[in-house]
């Protein structure tokens, strides 16, 4: 299962705001499977890294309460062009996800 | 397809006939469309149409889900597969952009065409295109592939405004049928489009608000918040079409059908001087 | 010597859990982020802001400010923005109360991030959602109901 994951890196007033789109299903575990009746097991993002430079900057908690397909964005303060911004997922079924991206 | 030209020749006739005396009146048409609008929503510039519900004023308490998601379009990785399709060679080595390089612009669609006394759709020319070069056309003309390829065509022109040719006298004779279709009741519930999107645009039906007829077709395909959680979230203008007229519980017509390519040439003229902008997010 | 230090460091260590404050959550960057499990199986608000910040005084402040919609187009879908300018701002946590699970999310803020979180959230019904803010060593937070509607004219 290939689980997408884009970042985007905007300039605003005060820093950049790194923003990660992530294709995946965040199910809650509350779900019927309308072919099988079966419930569809919990599977979601559990914590999501940002990284600057390969320093943690920010570190999120997400749960079954987050969107499928889930955007997080979160503010850097200190990038600067040719700088190197990342983000790092893991699930709750050991998958991972990431994405790399330069500042303009 | 040569009994679809013969009927839609004979259906253009007979409306020919029928609708002689407002052949001329296209422009007094689009004036009187637009004008309504701009009367209704007098804070609303014509080009803000091009964003659907989310330019009028009743939308304002919804318009900030818009304009978040805008700040990520949730369609953008499903984009990124459309520039790969769209920019695939054939098997034979030729493009999308090969057969559409001959193709009017975008702003001009759909088109007449009077060899055939037909409405060319982007849809129908993309699957002209894969015919022509020996591929198979795709089936499904309301999700997915379809709508993909033709957001990739349209977004090459977004901000140039529409301006569909309706000068010929077989376009004027589907523009009519369109219109006719437009303003007549229909289903068991008995609305016409007209009745939602022009005399009740901005008012509640049910939790929703109801769109201006005005820009309907600049902003699609449509990437659809409602149909991305039940897995489907591309719709053409024929899907909405469809779903539009079974929730007045009437029989939709198929998808690239000759009643849906007049209702698409119509709107599209109504469109006049609006921008495209494709492809669009929405509720 | 050494058994008077371990039996320190473990009290500490389940004070902070017990506590269940924002140390627990807080960034450790030299060990890996614990996904926190019990705050998941909270089930209503009080509990939750008690597990995030234990007695810690909350107080509303207009410096928390939450960009989202009055109404949601889609509940689950709902786009929210927190943005804060007050300084030492930690910790952001996002909050719905009427949620089965109200515990939504959070991220803990080092020095070279701002005090914004942009999230995209499911809501069950019309809710309030409640952004709290751990700035130095004390908690702020903002509401807005966001209503959630079903039934339309969708197609």
């Amino acid at each position: 299962m290939a689980f997408t994951t884009k970042m985007k890196i905007k300039q605003v007033d005060g820093g950049h705001d790194v923003l990660c789109l992530v294709n995946h299903p965040m199910e809650t575990g509350l779900r019927k499977d309308s072919k099988t009746g079966e419930l569809i097991p919990q599977h979601f993002i559990e914590i999501m890294t940002f990284q600057l430079n390969g320093t943690t900057v920010a570190e999120a908690i997400l749960g079954q309460g987050v969107s499928k397909n889930p955007l997080i964005g979160v503010r850097f303060t200190n990038a600067k062009s040719g700088d190197t911004v990342s983000v790092s997922w893991s699930d709750n079924q050991g998958n991972t996800g990431s994405a790399e991206a330069t500042v303009q | 397809m040569r009994r679809l030209v013969i009927s839609a020749v004979a259906a253009s006739l007979s409306f020919g006939m029928l609708f002689n005396a407002n052949a001329g009146n296209v422009e007094e048409d689009i004036a009187a469309f637009q004008g309504y609008f701009q009367k209704r929503f007098p804070d609303v510039e014509l080009t803000a149409y091009e964003d659907g519900v989310n330019s009028l004023p009743q939308y304002s308490h919804r318009r900030a889900n818009w304009e978040i998601l805008m700040d990520f379009p949730p369609y953008e990785p499903e984009m990124d597969i459309a520039h790969e399709e769209w920019a695939k060679p054939f098997a034979n080595g030729k493009t999308f952009a090969d057969c559409f390089a001959d193709n009017p612009p975008a702003s001009q669609y759909p088109y007449y065409d009077a060899e055939t006394d037909d409405i060319r759709t982007a849809e129908a020319d993309i699957n002209a295109c894969l015919e022509a070069n020996g591929e198979a056309p795709i089936e499904n003309l309301k999700n997915g592939k379809i709508a993909r390829l033709v957001s990739a065509f349209k977004e090459q022109f977004n901000g140039q405004t529409m301006a569909v040719d309706v000068s010929s006298e077989g376009a004027q004779a589907w523009y009519e049928q369109g219109k006719k279709f437009y303003w007549t009741k229909r289903g068991q519930l008995n609305f016409s489009c007209a009745d939602c999107h022009v005399h009740n645009a901005g008012n509640a039906i049910r939790g929703d608000i109801l769109s201006a007829g005005l820009g309907h077709t600049t902003g699609f395909p449509v990437y659809r918040t409602k149909w991305a959680v039940a897995g489907k979230p591309w719709g053409t203008v024929h899907r909405r079409y469809d779903g539009c007229n079974k929730q007045v519980r009437a029989k939709p017509f198929k998808p690239q059908s000759a009643e849906y390519k007049a209702l698409e040439f119509y709107e599209a003229v109504m469109n006049t001087g609006i921008p495209i902008k494709s492809p669009s997010q929405r509720q | 010597m050494q058994r008077r230090l371990f039996l320190r460091k473990t009290l500490s260590a389940s004070a902070l859990l017990l506590a269940g404050g924002a140390g627990a959550l807080k960034s450790l960057v030299a060990h890996a982020l614990e996904w926190p499990a019990a705050l998941f199986d909270l089930e209503n608000e009080p509990d939750v802001v008690k597990g995030l910040f234990g007695d810690t005084e909350i107080t509303e402040s207009s410096d928390v400010v939450i960009k989202a919609p009055l109404q949601a187009e889609n509940g689950a879908v709902v786009p929210i923005k927190v943005s804060t300018s007050l300084p030492g701002t930690t910790m952001i946590a996002i909050v719905v109360e009427k949620n089965p699970v109200p515990y939504i999310s959070s991220i803990n803020l080092g020095e070279s991030a701002g005090g914004f979180y942009s999230a995209r959230i499911k809501m069950g019904e019309t809710s309030n959602v409640t952004a709290f803010v751990s700035a130095g060593d004390k908690v702020y937070k903002a509401s807005q109901e966001i209503k959630v509607t079903v039934g339309g004219c969708g197609g």
